[in-house]
């Protein structure tokens, strides 16, 4: 890649476009984001703390499962706070897999990674991808930001709103949307599944999950098997002589 | 250690992994990593989705939404039919006592 082909400007219709895809799965996001706030809240962190782990780790497995691991007082020992950094970390490792295979298709100026390597998550990526090419304009860096930052708003306004009015709002199991997570993500999977290859991946790398899952976090699964799973599908798709 | 120390640490070894993957695109890969990239997400969203259908509390209505929902994705391809079909059939499970 020689030529810098590297447009400088967002494309306003576009980051709109972006922006829009993502609004179904607001659905399942605040929810999320309020039972997080509401979480963080009743283990001693402040308002501000709370919203602030929002605005910066901005990702939402590793933030419930510290704000599980704050005593009351908000105050963990310097042993539990650098296990709970130790556990983001793990947990948040899978991003590098996100970002590599998000730069193949789209190549971003140094500028343009800092900003959308600030946004980066399971959603975004996976959206990007599979409706990125499909957009007028193909995958372009004004989609990408659109779609990084509508789950971004949505995130920080549910977390701000729970960490104020946490205990009066209704406990998400009540209302079942739990179930809109996996649903939105089948969707993104569905499109993908051409050839055998892709659907023995896809049937493995989901059992494989559920079993290491009794086992081990959440985050650190999807790593693991993300890998295992694009090792496997890589070996035996070229194996086969290139066919996937 | 103060909380927003705590936070702090959190979000600096989350967004260095983010920023990684997203500078390593001009490497020049071979067949075999070009296809495991190909594969990434297939693997990574079969990883997302079977454990939060299986290994929920829920898991049997779950189910039911996922088949109805994947069943309409299938069918369809309209990522919106597909969650609000299956939303709506995990609803009807749910409700029948399932």
């Amino acid at each position: 890649m020689t030529a810098r082909v590297v447009k400088h400007k967002v494309d306003w219709a576009a980051f709109g476009r972006g922006f829009r895809v993502m609004v179904p799965l607001w659905a399942g996001v605040v929810p999320f984001a309020v039972a997080y706030a509401v979480t963080a809240r009743a283990n001693g962190l402040s308002v501000w703390e709370t919203c602030l782990m929002s605005v910066t780790v901005f990702a939402g497995a590793s933030q419930f499962a510290a704000a599980g691991q704050f005593m009351a007082g908000g105050v963990p020992g310097v042993a539990s706070a650098l296990a709970l950094v130790g556990t983001t970390f793990v947990l948040n490792a899978r991003h590098v897999l996100y970002g590599l295979s998000l730069s193949r298709q789209l190549p971003l100026s140094r500028a343009q990674r800092l900003v959308a390597a600030q946004f980066l998550t399971d959603e975004a990526y996976g959206m990007v991808l599979v409706a990125g090419p499909r957009d007028p304009g193909g995958l372009s860096l004004g989609f990408l930001l659109g779609a990084e930052l509508s789950l971004f708003a949505a995130w920080n306004a549910a977390t701000l709103l729970g960490a104020l009015a946490g205990a009066v709002l209704p406990d998400p199991d009540a209302l079942g949307v739990g179930v809109i997570f996996p649903l939105a993500f089948l969707g993104l999977l569905v499109p993908l599944l051409a050839g055998r290859v892709a659907v023995l991946v896809a049937l493995l790398s989901g059992l494989g999950a559920w079993g290491l899952g009794q086992v081990l976090p959440g985050g650190l699964v999807v790593l693991l098997v993300g890998v295992g799973g694009a090792l496997l599908g890589a070996l035996v798709s070229t194996r086969a002589g290139g066919r996937a | 250690m103060s909380g927003w120390l705590v936070i702090l640490l959190m979000w600096a070894v989350t967004y260095p992994a983010r920023l990684l993957g997203l500078s390593l695109g001009r490497l020049e890969l071979p067949p075999f990593w070009l296809a495991f990239l190909r594969f990434v997400p297939v693997s990574v969203f079969a990883a997302l989705i079977v454990p939060d259908v299986l290994g929920s509390p829920e898991w049997a209505r779950r189910v039911v939404g996922a088949v109805v929902g994947g069943a309409l994705l299938w069918r369809t391809r309209s990522l919106a039919l597909g969650i609000l079909g299956g939303f709506a059939a995990y609803w009807a499970a749910r409700l029948a006592g399932v």
